[in-house]
């Protein structure tokens, strides 16, 4: 069972074939930016890209990711420097605890691949998913203009 | 299968018995120590080495940033770059550090820091290059991290954001060690003051489930009165399928406790049956009919930080090492040396940045069972709560009752009475025995309950008081402590005394203060919102603004304004939002700024969605569908601005929740003509 890692080539043992995307993931890969918050899908904290889509990696079959490509936080910056993303979330000081921030760089680099010159709507539509305790909203909000202005 | 641990070698499926028997857990609470730090102290968290800086943080990072702010203090007075200051997360190999809790990183740890940053400056320009050094506390005005300049009152990068950014392991769960296993402990689905204990389950089913490593009956202390039953496996995943798999039948003692928990907390009926225990304003209001008689009622909420707490601990030749996500280590540390029957000397706990404390990752929970699972493994254990064992088993914003009345004449109020029932905040049961609790019920009160209960405004013959009731459903601190819904249940009768009076409710209450400081944001926020303006305009819908001020702990000042409009559904949603804050000299604006913006939407949870459905004593939500929090198309605009001042330092945590609420709920009734009473507010009551 091989599949892509921000880039390259790697196996699912089969022994974790039935685990979570995520467990995967933070456990036998060590990639610990995606993060657990609810298990079921609904607070997007352990979101990475599948194939470029937006995806809760604890709703995922690790066994399932045969064949994808699988982009996390860790695989954003390039060569030392930030995703664009990155550094506006830098910028604007977005986050507070921070531990729901990798699920929403995740989903805001989604957002903007699919859609440059996202409206609010664009980003309510995708962002919904994301929550933040901590209440970063608006920075997230803010965040996400700076860096499609910067892409 | 009673009575009995457990192990299977991870691939074999071997059945060992590692451990006989519970173990009996003491019943006696360990009771947090909480010294302030002085200067000496101080020192332990500064050093010097080949011209760079170390600075070990005595507190907990959980979102406050104060790793930011305290980098700047230290930078501020050593005079040293920014990236000659390396900063670590402290452990309890230290001198003991104060649990990081109401808000006082800056107003209680800025100064003695900046004491010592000053006296190694001087050991360091003396061309002393190793041993100790000696503070001689110098006046306050000779410190140079109390002026605003190149590093205090500037916003740098956020301290860890880069790692925070690319995903870097910064929290508890993200700590892997050799030979890690992952573990669950399971415990009864009944209220937790019932005693409770696993009676029977199903080993073979379990072993069957790949990745099973053992079933754990020795696995620390009960939760309250719930004793568990400990799972262990390879694989974190393979936990849940195990916990089914075990199909535990639980031996619960006892009825139910006390289905009706408003019941039990309501301020009529209870100031009906006598006299309020504990005063926090004595004045006495005159005999005769009031103007305004509010009755507001809070449910229980929950902290819901998004990380649920974790922990990974290794024993090793009798040493126990845990890492955690704790608002307090040392208190922890000092619980598992109780529980484990080993010398403090012998657990370090390594604190870790916290995914959202809020009041709430104050006690030893998880670091428990994972010591348990990993002395009884012999590997490292590591396990990380559910959702449901997060909203379950930790303690929670407790329950509160008001009955505010005010009389008005003349257009000032002459006479104030606050009424409120909840239940303890601060001498609960996790923290304070059961003999002391009689004596603090009696004597003290719980100065958590109180706080923001003595309403900050000139309020002629003013009263205040409540009661503390002990509940079968924990509670305990929660951001703002009673501040939260203090000021929601003052604000709001304020406001109902300013229609009264038949004034302008910012006008109202500046006529009605005497600090000028809550004056100054009062008027401030008046300014920057344009209070005598129309609410934001929403096609087809009612729309409100609302008005709301007060002080937090007696240092620190907000107030906010909020705009809101309510469809013919009775739906509200809060459009725009404006708060002024004062905490003293600012260390770092655009995180103080932070805070407020945070406070604000904890705020609008308050007034809008925060409960925690609670059935026969035991919460019985599981995740944030039954218990939901604010979302990103939930929260508006904000505006924050900060007062410039040179007044000491003072926090910015919490502060901000003794206006937010109060705003959006006087925004409510301005839009709909009906004051929301009951919290969270229901369509239903304010459908057109
Ligand atoms: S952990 Fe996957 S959505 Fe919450
Ligand atoms: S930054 Fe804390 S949950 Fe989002």
């Amino acid at each position: 069972m091989s599949f892509i890692l921000n880039g390259e080539g790697r196996e699912v043992p089969a022994d974790w074939a039935d685990e979570s995307l995520l467990f995967l993931l933070r456990e036998h890969f060590g990639l610990t930016g995606a993060k657990f918050g609810c298990g079921v899908g609904i607070c997007g904290a352990c979101t990475v890209l599948v194939d470029g889509a937006a995806t809760q990696s604890c709703m995922m079959r690790a066994g399932d990711v045969a064949g994808l490509s699988v982009r996390t936080v860790e695989g954003l910056a390039e060569g030392g420097a930030l995703h664009p993303v990155q550094q506006a979330w830098l910028d604007l000081g977005v986050p507070q605890c921070g531990y729901c921030q990798a699920g929403q760089i995740m989903l805001a680099v989604a957002l903007l691949d699919a859609t440059p010159r996202p409206t609010d709507a664009d980003i309510d539509a995708t962002m919904e998913v994301g929550l933040c305790r901590c209440g970063t909203y608006r920075r997230i909000r803010a965040a996400i203009a700076r860096a499609a202005e910067a892409v | 299968m009673r009575r009995r641990t457990f192990l299977a070698a991870a691939g074999g499926g071997v059945v060992a018995l590692i451990g006989a028997g519970a173990a009996v857990w003491t019943q006696v609470p360990v009771i947090p120590k909480r010294p302030d730090p002085d200067v000496e102290t101080a020192l332990g968290w500064i050093s010097h080495r080949d011209g760079r800086y170390t600075l070990v943080l005595p507190r907990a990072e959980m979102g406050q940033n104060i790793a930011t702010a305290l980098k700047q203090v230290a930078c501020a007075e050593l005079g040293a770059a920014w990236d000659a200051v390396d900063v670590e997360p402290h452990d309890t190999r230290r001198a003991r550090v104060k649990a990081t809790v109401g808000s006082e990183s800056v107003g209680v740890f800025a100064e003695p820091l900046a004491q010592a940053c000053a006296a190694l400056r001087d050991a360091v320009a003396a061309g002393q290059t190793e041993g100790q050094i000696t503070v001689r506390p110098r006046p306050m005005a000779e410190l140079r991290a109390f002026r605003p300049g190149a590093i205090v009152g500037t916003s740098p990068e956020i301290a860890q954001g880069r790692e925070i950014v690319t995903g870097a392991p910064l929290f508890a769960a993200d700590v892997r060690r050799p030979n890690m296993l992952y573990g669950r402990v399971l415990r009864a689905p009944a209220s937790i003051e019932m005693r409770s204990a696993p009676g029977s389950w199903d080993v073979a089913a379990a072993q069957r489930i790949p990745g099973f490593v053992a079933i754990v009956e020795d696995c620390g202390p009960p939760i309250a009165k719930a004793r568990g039953l400990g799972i262990v496996a390879t694989r974190p995943g393979a936990l849940d399928a195990i916990a089914a798999a075990l199909a535990v039948a639980w031996d619960i003692r006892g009825a139910a406790p006390a289905p009706d928990i408003a019941g039990s907390i309501d301020v009529d009926a209870r100031t009906g049956a006598g006299k309020l225990p504990h005063t926090v304003l004595d004045g006495a209001p005159a005999p005769g009919d009031w103007d305004v008689s509010l009755r507001l009622d809070v449910p229980f909420g929950a902290h819901a930080p998004i990380e649920p707490r974790a922990a990974v601990a290794e024993w090793q030749s009798g040493a126990l090492t845990v890492w955690a996500g704790t608002q307090d280590a040392f208190y922890v540390r000092d619980v598992l040396a109780d529980a484990f029957g080993v010398s403090a000397d012998a657990v370090t706990v390594q604190s870790h940045r916290i995914g959202g404390g809020f009041g709430g990752k104050t006690i030893c929970t998880v670091e428990a069972e994972a010591a348990a699972l990993a002395r009884a493994t012999g590997r490292p254990v590591k396990v990380q709560w559910t959702r449901a064992q997060e909203f379950a088993l930790g303690f929670h914003r407790p329950p509160s009752s008001h009955r505010v009345r005010a009389r008005v004449a003349d257009g000032r109020i002459t006479d104030w009475d606050h009424a409120q029932v909840s239940s303890h905040i601060l001498f609960t049961s996790a923290a304070v025995p059961a003999w002391m609790q009689k004596g603090t019920d009696l004597l003290v009160g719980d100065p958590g309950v109180a706080r923001g209960m003595a309403a900050p405004y000139v309020l002629g013959r003013a009263h205040a008081a409540y009661d503390a009731i002990r509940l079968p459903v924990p509670g305990g601190p929660w951001r703002g402590l009673g501040a939260g819904p203090n000021g929601l249940a003052v604000e709001s009768a304020i406001d109902a005394a300013a229609i009264v009076a038949d004034a302008d409710p910012l006008a109202f209450r500046l006529a009605h203060v005497a600090d000028p400081r809550l004056a100054g944001v009062l008027r401030r926020v008046g300014a920057i919102a344009n209070w005598s303006a129309a609410a934001t305009p929403a096609a087809g819908q009612r729309t409100g603004r609302g008005l709301a001020g007060g002080i937090y702990k007696e240092k620190s000042y907000a107030a906010a304004v909020a705009d809101v409009a309510v469809d013919a559904r009775g739906r509200v949603r809060v459009t725009r939002l404006w708060c002024v804050h004062d905490c003293g000299l600012v260390i770092n604006p655009d995180q103080v700024r932070a805070q407020c913006e945070g406070n604000l939407v904890w705020s609008l949870g308050l007034v809008l969605s925060d409960e925690l459905a609670i059935e026969r004593g035991r919460v019985v939500a599981e995740n944030f569908a039954d218990a939901p929090i604010p979302r990103m198309t939930d929260v508006p605009e904000i505006t924050v601005d900060l007062i410039e001042s040179d007044l000491p330092p003072a926090g910015a945590g919490e502060t901000a929740m003794v206006a937010g609420p109060g705003a959006i709920a006087n925004a409510i009734r301005a839009a709909t003509g009906r004051r929301p009473v009951r919290f969270p507010v229901r369509a239903g009551d304010l459908a057109a």
